[in-house]
């Protein structure tokens, strides 16, 4: 046996043995990648796209970005050193669970379902699929304040995201609103303002 | 492998850590609080005692701890490996101390604290562990450096009773009072020698930034620099010094005798002040993120 012929067998020995054992030993849960709920990073949006459809800080305010994650972005909203709120939007595609909260709720803040979590948090779903919400600190926020919160997003911008979304007026069969006549010209002007989907490559 | 709030379930009440790490909090405006109960963190969190929604925000913290790519449980493997590291060290000078004090193995046993340079290296790398764990807990936040900057500068304060106990313990106590303005000088004579001979190195080697030694020792020093800038504000807006912190812990601790680079060396072998203060920066991190998508 000539002595190439003999390397490339012993080589394709080991390399064998290698894949045998990544694929019958169980490494894989060991090795890095993937998200939470194991799904393609590629169906999920980067947090990135969030951070600019935060609500802008007002007067003696500030907003401190504190993650920023796949399907994820948190941030502060502070007043001078105290922290007022954590407000976060999320992906709730690593998620689905989150989503069945709102399925019964008759609350709508701007046509999203809305739902109250405790004395502190306000939750809301845009585009069936993001949740925007605002988490009272310290001193603590009333219902009414998170809610001015949660409208101060950019919540069309947000729906943007999800090309496959209805309009927020497009509600379960049975509880449909009666159609209203569009506005001729308003429409091209919105679309206008919506920026593309941003679906961005794995990170 | 346990979860994040398990570990912080777990964490001592009452310790030589927690005594340490309270003494020093006493140099901190806004003090510190032993937090050590994960259900008692949500609460806070979520400004909500429902123990349905708590027990929904543990589940998915769980999730999001055992989730590889989340970098939560990475970032504590970062604060693991640099105690373990700081650990043997300090064990191994406690050991020179005891031998250098029995007559016949005196002349053997040089008693020896840490060289500068290697306490220098330690630093840095303790530095570099910081940032990498920042950047794994809380990805890069914001879309500019401003933005980054401040999320820094937030994570930073939370966290100011560590970065309080770390200029102490790790500069001022063993290099002098004005170890802020020598470190740089210290760096520059760090070599990729010092760099193999902390423990620390090997387990932090894979997830420092660059290839090679030289790569990391350039990380290593930019990091450094970084925080050189912010740490240098930090305890002179504090007034930090050696000798400030060593009353702050002897009103904790009790009574210290010896020499400032010797309670640095006590500190590091029998206290794990990082790690403990780790797991809880972590796990409020985790918590809100936790609370956000539930």
């Amino acid at each position: 046996m000539s002595r190439i012929l003999r390397w490339g067998l012993g080589l394709l020995l080991i390399a064998g043995l290698l894949i045998g054992t990544f694929l019958f030993l169980p490494f894989r849960s060991w090795l890095p990648g993937g998200t939470v709920g194991d799904v393609p990073t590629s169906e999920v949006v980067n947090g990135t796209a969030f951070n600019r459809l935060f609500p802008k800080p007002q007067q003696g305010e500030s907003i401190v970005f504190t993650q920023e994650k796949r399907g994820f972005s948190e941030a502060r909203l502070k007043n001078g050193q105290e922290t007022r709120a954590l407000l976060a939007i999320s992906d709730t595609t690593t998620a689905p669970e989150a989503r069945n909260k709102f399925a019964s709720t008759p609350e709508r803040l701007q046509g999203w379902p809305l739902v109250e979590q405790g004395a502190q948090a306000s939750a809301l779903l845009v585009g069936q699929r993001f949740q925007v919400k605002v988490i009272g600190q310290g001193a603590g926020l009333d219902a009414s304040q998170r809610h001015e919160l949660l409208a101060a997003f950019d919540l069309r911008g947000l729906a943007a995201l999800n090309p496959t979304a209805p309009s927020p007026r497009a509600l379960p069969q049975g509880q449909q609103e009666p159609v209203r006549v569009p506005v001729p010209g308003r429409r091209a002007k919105e679309t206008v303002e919506l920026s593309t989907p941003v679906l961005e490559p794995a990170a | 492998m346990s979860t994040i709030l398990e570990r912080l379930d777990r964490l001592p009440k009452r310790n030589l850590t927690v005594l340490a790490l309270k003494g020093i909090s006493t140099l901190v405006p806004g003090g510190w609080r032993n937090l050590t109960s994960a259900d008692e963190l949500i609460a806070d969190v979520m400004g909500s005692t429902d123990p349905e929604l708590i027990a929904q925000v543990r589940a998915r913290a769980d999730a999001l701890s055992q989730a590889r790519h989340e970098g939560y449980s990475r970032a504590m493997s970062l604060y693991d490996a640099v105690n373990r590291s700081q650990k043997a060290a300090g064990g191994l000078r406690v050991l020179a101390n005891v031998a250098g004090a029995l007559p016949l193995v005196k002349q053997m046993a040089k008693l020896t604290p840490a060289s500068e340079t290697l306490q220098a290296a330690d630093l840095s790398l303790k530095v570099g562990a910081e940032m990498l764990a920042f950047t794994q807990v809380n990805g890069l936040p914001g879309d500019s450096f401003g933005d980054f900057a401040a999320s820094l500068g937030e994570y930073a304060g939370e966290a100011s009773v560590r970065m309080a106990a770390m200029v102490c313990f790790d500069a001022l106590l063993p290099l002098g009072d004005d170890a802020l303005q020598r470190l740089d000088g210290l760096l520059g004579r760090v070599g990729k020698r010092e760099l193999r001979e902390l423990p620390a190195y090997a387990g932090m080697a894979s997830l420092i930034p660059g290839r090679g030694d030289d790569a990391h020792l350039r990380f290593l020093r930019q990091g450094v620099d970084t925080w050189l800038g912010w740490a240098g504000g930090f305890a002179s807006g504090l007034g930090l010094s050696g000798q400030k912190a060593v009353r702050a812990l002897e009103g904790t601790l009790g009574p210290w005798q010896g020499g400032f680079d010797q309670l640095a060396t006590f500190l590091d072998a029998f206290t794990d002040t990082y790690q403990h203060t780790g797991v809880q920066a972590i796990a409020r991190r985790l918590v809100e993120r936790a609370a956000a998508e539930i």
